[in-house]
């Protein structure tokens, strides 16, 4: 039984529509990388999947509740000059169980700490969210879906602009929130990265979906056997299912 | 010497009950106004108290032809027109998909032509330049009443929704996805700036009441990089530049509103100068520092791309 579950579902993004027709279901405790050239619908579908984009047709079935969907937008979107130290951002993870009234106790700044540990952020607790580098940025707003206890986490482009070490320990972690049997949805452009990372991988092009083994995926459209050093980026363009 | 300061600071506010009145609503706007003003610059929304105050014009002047000069009527009809505007703005920009400043700006433009329109239909040029700038000696004790009010909910509401609104500044998304109503954090939020210009129009006028919500947070910038900091910076400034324009209005027989935000104008002026942060100094001090400053300056234009979409 998996939490997560598309039956023919139709997308579309002001009025012009985007996916038709997709279905499938996102495995338990399993990585799926989501793929496709850029305008194919990876960040509708995200979108969706969110709730915060209501599907034209077919039904979107998640039957984790809303509060354990945790997403990690791009760097981009967020205003990082505000003036918010790493811990206060870990703790806004807390958003679930305390909303915007109930006081925070020792036990969630024990988790924080706990958390920042695992991400080796320690040492930047108090540090203005200004002043990181953008691997550190990721590596903080990833602990606030740790400390939201995500059930399903989507990601978008989590590995886009940082650093080899970033690279390795969010790999490490989201391989960790998958044996603990989180459903993870990520948002992937890099070839080597989906080698690493993904159980499963839908594909997204022309408005369909299609779904993979990373296996068959990196065989069939990978330009270089898996394996060599210098794994190129997907070329989707002109990928027809 | 203490004769003389005697004279200066006290004998003002002993002698006359119109200035401890207007003292006190100084010190009780400056309480609640420069918080809202921090997160106005936080969201990149600084313009946006500017125009709010220009759209409760036309609603106290509808009250001020309707009621003369009464307080409720004039706030009522200020509040109102505030949040009409605010309401229209925020649908238009919905609806036609441009973003929220120009159709902002569109209908501040429109109210403040409808506002001095009727002001000057009903009264003279003296009743004009008191709603538009203000005037000590209008504070009763009735505005007193109303100014204690406004601010005291200010307070207690910023409070309650501390943490929504941060969150909500820093991402929105995030709150949207947990089903939190981020859009009626934002509608109260604007509600209470609007509430804030309303209570201030009596000491400061429709035009500069703003100056007291947005210059302490801007000058406050200069000098911490926490919120908490900020905020608290912000409302000394605004506490000091209120309890010294009101002294310097009374001495020199010049209007307080001017008075009381042209201090707090040169609080920004010497924190762009001399403050601890991306100040002048600091960046002469230390030249490494610039190119992080205009990193983080960079990344400060993302936000108000980011509320767009």
């Amino acid at each position: 039984m998996s939490r997560l579950h598309l039956q023919d579902v139709r997308l579309a993004q002001g009025g012009r529509p985007v996916l038709d027709g997709l279905t499938g279901s996102f495995p338990d405790g399993a990585i799926t990388a989501l793929i496709g050239a850029n305008g194919a619908g990876k960040s509708t579908l995200v979108q969706a999947i969110m709730g915060l984009l209501p599907p034209m047709a077919g039904r979107i079935e998640c039957s984790v509740p809303r509060e354990r969907r945790a997403w990690l937008p791009q760097q981009l979107v967020l205003d990082l000059s505000f003036p918010m130290s790493v811990e206060e951002l870990v703790m806004t993870g807390t958003w679930p169980s305390h909303g915007a009234l109930r006081g925070y106790c020792a036990a969630h700044y024990r988790k924080a700490r706990e958390i920042m540990a695992r991400l080796g952020i320690s040492h930047l607790a108090h540090r203005p969210l200004g002043e990181l580098s953008g691997g550190q940025r990721q590596r903080v707003l990833l602990g606030r879906t740790l400390m939201q206890e995500a059930e399903l986490l989507l990601l978008d482009e989590p590995f886009a602009n940082v650093d080899g070490e970033t690279v390795e320990i969010i790999t490490q972690v989201l391989r960790d929130m998958a044996a603990q049997g989180v459903t993870l949805v990520i948002v992937l452009h890099d070839l080597e990265q989906l080698a690493h990372l993904a159980d499963r991988v839908l594909l997204l092009a022309e408005g369909q979906g299609q779904w993979f083994e990373p296996q068959v995926l990196l065989e069939r459209y990978g330009r270089t056997p898996r394996g060599t050093a210098a794994l190129s980026p997907l070329d989707l363009g002109g990928v027809a299912l | 010497m203490i004769d003389t300061l005697d004279a200066l600071l006290l004998v003002p506010l002993t002698d006359y009950g119109f200035m401890r009145r207007a003292l006190i609503a100084g010190l009780a706007l400056s309480l609640a106004v420069p918080p809202l003003g921090v997160f106005l610059m936080l969201r990149g929304m600084s313009l946006m108290g500017d125009a709010m105050a220009h759209a409760i014009l036309p609603g106290v002047a509808l009250g001020f032809l309707l009621g003369g000069f009464s307080l409720p009527a004039m706030s009522l009809g200020g509040v109102l027109s505030g949040l009409i505007v605010a309401g229209l703005a925020g649908g238009v920009s919905q609806m036609t998909g441009h973003r929220e400043d120009s159709a902002m700006a569109s209908f501040y433009l429109i109210s403040l032509a409808a506002g001095v329109l009727l002001v000057s239909l009903g009264g003279s040029s003296v009743d004009l330049t008191h709603v538009l700038f203000g005037s000590i000696l209008a504070v009763d004790s009735s505005a007193l009443l109303l100014i204690a009010t406004v601010c005291s909910v200010t307070v207690l509401l910023l409070a309650l929704m501390f943490r929504a609104l941060v969150v909500e500044c820093l991402d929105p998304l995030f709150l949207r996805g947990q089903g939190a109503r981020s859009g009626l954090i934002h509608g109260l939020f604007l509600g209470l700036v609007v509430l804030n210009l309303t209570a201030g129009f009596q000491t400061l006028g429709t035009l500069m009441a703003v100056g007291l919500m947005m210059l302490p947070a801007t000058a406050a910038r200069f000098w911490s990089k926490r919120l908490e900091g900020l905020m608290g910076l912000a409302i000394v400034v605004a506490m000091l530049a209120s309890t010294g324009g009101l002294l310097l209005s009374y001495h020199l027989g010049l209007p307080s509103g001017p008075c009381i935000i042209l201090l707090a104008g040169i609080a920004y002026l010497f924190s762009a100068l001399c403050g601890r942060h991306h100040s002048l100094l600091a960046r002469l001090r230390c030249p490494k520092a610039v190119p992080d400053a205009a990193d983080s300056e960079d990344s400060s234009t993302s936000p108000t791309h980011h509320r767009t979409t």
